[in-house]
């Protein structure tokens, strides 16, 4: 999608004529790609759903109902892309994303609009998925999580990856009591299946949205860890990515830094995961509220 | 006198709204929550000792997202590519001029 935002600029023709390479070429690829997404309908379709947009509203705001908010722009009220009406039940996740669609200037950049992708993918659920099909995704990932595979060969990638990754894997062992060990070479480390329970247990206390959001931090940081301790608050948004992009940063040292890739990816994961922590923290602190009032009565 | 922490967080959070949002600051619901919340805090701030933690760790996630969105479009506007160069352009780019340029 982002590949077919940069490219709606060029001119008429070669649009027509990129469009249609990249969808069939896209739809191949997407075929092969069967993680989170088995039911998804032809790639045409979402591309048309992301095609540039004027603003046509001049106010966002929100509306009290019930115990929800929904999104007004100007008179007419949000909708998700299948039609459903746009609820959430938080006022700040309610304001936050009203903000956005304030943010948008002449057109309307969806693929920059984060908090609205996962309130629209919690509220569509396109992919049909529930709590357990989400929590099995991040179990499977945690084999593969990027802070586990530290370097073989480069000792002093080596060293740098010791000091900064490994608190956090302490951090993770301490805070869970599991036991978790690092690799070296091309295996995979082992992840013990009491480990996973435990894991399993932690996610499946949060709500089915803050899960959704638990999947688009992992899939921005490419860690099951450091998404975890973002959301707990051990470690702030910058030093995640920072850490997740532990080996860049260091090949940048030697090689030097280049504004159009490294910062232009760096700004955009943070951006990603900013906007997953503020929506795991909204949603699960409005859950946590419910519990007591049910509790007090 | 450095100023508070705090309040530095809450003016970077302003001044980044006020480049994101388009009509005036005051008639922002966004900018009168935040407001609300920070006074809020405030008289609280000795009382709820995580609360305010939190809301710190709140506060610049609110502000990182702001910042990077803002910086990656700033970024890719720049650098976008802007369709073909025009024959003069790209003479310059090269250091040449065309041949009905003054020399």
């Amino acid at each position: 999608m982002q590949v077919y935002a940069r490219l709606s600029v060029s001119n008429e023709v070669s649009k027509m004529f990129l469009k249609t390479s990249f969808c069939s070429v896209g739809r191949a690829l997407w075929n092969k790609s069967t993680v989170l997404r088995p039911q998804l309908p032809l790639l045409n379709q979402t591309v048309r759903s992301v095609a540039t947009r004027k603003r046509f509203y001049r106010k966002t705001g929100i509306l009290h109902s019930g115990s929800n908010f929904e999104i007004t722009l100007d008179q007419r009220k949000l909708k998700t892309p299948r039609g459903n009406l746009f609820l959430v039940d938080s006022e700040p996740l309610a304001l936050a994303v009203a903000a956005e669609w304030d943010a948008q200037k002449e057109n309307i950049v969806q693929t920059s609009m984060h908090l609205s992708t996962l309130c629209n993918t919690v509220i569509d659920n396109p992919n049909n998925l529930n709590k357990f099909d989400i929590v099995q995704y991040m179990l499977n990932y945690i084999d593969t999580d990027c802070i586990l595979f530290q370097s073989g060969d480069e000792d002093d990638l080596y060293k740098l990856q010791v000091a900064e990754w490994d608190p956090i894997i302490q951090w993770f062992c301490d805070r869970f009591r599991v036991d978790l060990h690092k690799t070296r070479n091309i295996g995979g480390p082992s992840v013990k299946e009491e480990t996973k329970a435990v894991l399993s247990k932690y996610l499946m206390s949060y709500n089915f949205a803050a899960l959704n959001g638990f999947v688009y931090g992992v899939d921005t940081l490419k860690s099951v860890i450091l998404t975890c301790a973002c959301v707990e608050k051990v470690i702030s948004v910058e030093k995640a990515v920072l850490l997740s992009r532990l080996e860049e940063e260091f090949q940048l040292g030697y090689w030097g830094r280049v504004e159009w890739a490294h910062d232009l990816s760096q700004h955009d994961l943070q951006a990603r995961l900013a906007s997953t922590a503020l929506f795991i923290h909204f949603n699960s602190t409005s859950n946590s509220i419910q519990i007591k009032n049910e509790m007090t009565a | 006198m450095a100023m508070n922490p705090n309040t530095q967080m809450l003016r970077s959070i302003i001044s980044e709204l006020r480049r994101a949002s388009t009509g005036s600051l005051g008639d922002n619901p966004l900018f009168r929550y935040i407001m609300g919340q920070y006074r809020r805090n405030q008289t609280t701030q000795e009382q709820i000792c995580k609360a305010r933690e939190e809301m710190q760790f709140l506060a610049n996630t609110y502000l990182c997202y702001l910042r990077s969105s803002r910086l990656q479009k700033e970024i890719s506007e720049e650098f976008h590519g802007k369709g073909e160069r025009t024959i003069a352009e790209t003479a310059k780019m090269v250091g040449f001029k065309l041949p009905h340029d003054p020399k």
